[in-house]
């Protein structure tokens, strides 16, 4: 029921539900606590497109100097996922994806395209939302903000739609 | 920014990201199981956050400062027309792809190249938006006080 499975990453055993949602919830409240500025991600998406475009919507994000943040944070993932790669049975490029290739069973370059697609509608997806998982489904909620839940209930169901279309639907379950 | 803040923000990123990493958040299945509603892990995880985060954050809120002093600069997430529509394409684009945009980074960290292609497709999206957006303004209907968004 929770978390019974291993993780596609060296066959880790999950850590506990309750205990990843209390230190994602010691992330965001030490974040706007000590550092000030409030848990998200996407709006980094953007951070980094105003590094190199000159466009007027990135021109604005740019002069906001707010967000240099983002950065820096955005790197602590990247490294995080090498560290937990090399400290538990060691970091090889891979591109397994569990259901994915048992049921869909597509080639590399199909999988890149997938993949890249699917990217298409979070980029464009979450900065027209104003937030993802992270920035909505958990800042948002956390503060009473009612469009994050009206967000949330989007992506959500929407996720949900789409997962049942591909593994239920069309690849039959 | 000072080098220290960026410190700051790289350790916590790695937290998270960490957290991210070792839960069952930025792995396809768990995120394909969550959606079929065959186990509860994610969902546990994000109603967990919420449920441990919201009562501190609203006494935060509340005394409205920092532990610095400064006045809290706490978010705005304003409704417009594109939450929902944005929304929906999120949740198509992270069933897809098995990720939502911090997973996608942890991924790439853990070595999964697919995490490459859809990065690279979020950053597209990102800046599509960015492209589009002054068009969109009209139809977003974005709050006054909220232009920024």
């Amino acid at each position: 029921m929770f978390g019974e499975y291993p993780l596609i990453l060296n066959d880790l055993t999950p850590i506990h539900w309750a205990l990843t949602g209390l230190m994602i919830a010691g992330v965001v409240v030490g974040m706007q606590w000590f550092l000030n500025r409030s848990f998200g991600i996407s709006s980094g998406l953007e951070f980094l497109c105003a590094l190199g475009s000159k466009a007027p919507h990135f021109r604005q994000v740019a002069q906001d100097r707010s967000g240099a943040w983002r950065l820096p944070f955005m790197v602590g993932l990247v490294v995080a996922g090498a560290l937990s790669a090399i400290t538990s049975g060691g970091w090889h490029l891979m591109g397994d994806s569990g259901m994915l290739d048992q049921v869909v069973g597509l080639s590399d370059p199909q999988k890149f395209l997938w993949m890249f697609g699917g990217g298409l509608c979070i980029g464009f997806g979450t900065r027209l939302a104003g937030g993802c998982t992270s920035g909505h489904g958990i800042f948002g909620i956390s503060t009473f903000q009612w469009p994050s839940l009206v967000a949330t209930l989007s992506f959500m169901g929407a996720g949900a739609g789409t997962t049942f279309l591909i593994y239920r639907v069309l690849n039959g379950g | 920014m000072k080098n220290k803040e960026r410190l700051s923000f790289l350790i916590l990123g790695g937290i998270f990201g960490w957290i991210l990493s070792r839960s069952g958040a930025s792995d396809y299945d768990y995120i394909q199981r969550m959606f079929l509603l065959e186990d509860f892990q994610l969902f546990g995880i994000i109603g967990g956050a919420v449920a441990f985060g919201a009562p501190v954050l609203w006494w935060l809120k509340r005394q409205g400062k920092s532990y610095g002093g400064q006045p809290l600069d706490l978010s705005r997430k304003p409704y417009h027309r594109g939450v929902i529509p944005g929304g929906i394409l999120f949740g198509v684009g992270w069933s897809i792809t098995g990720m939502c945009p911090g997973p996608i980074l942890v991924n790439m960290g853990e070595g999964k190249w697919t995490a490459f292609a859809a990065f690279f497709g979020a950053v597209c999206g990102a800046y599509l938006y960015g492209l589009l957006r002054p068009s969109m303004s009209r139809f977003l209907q974005v709050p006054q006080g909220d232009q920024g968004i």
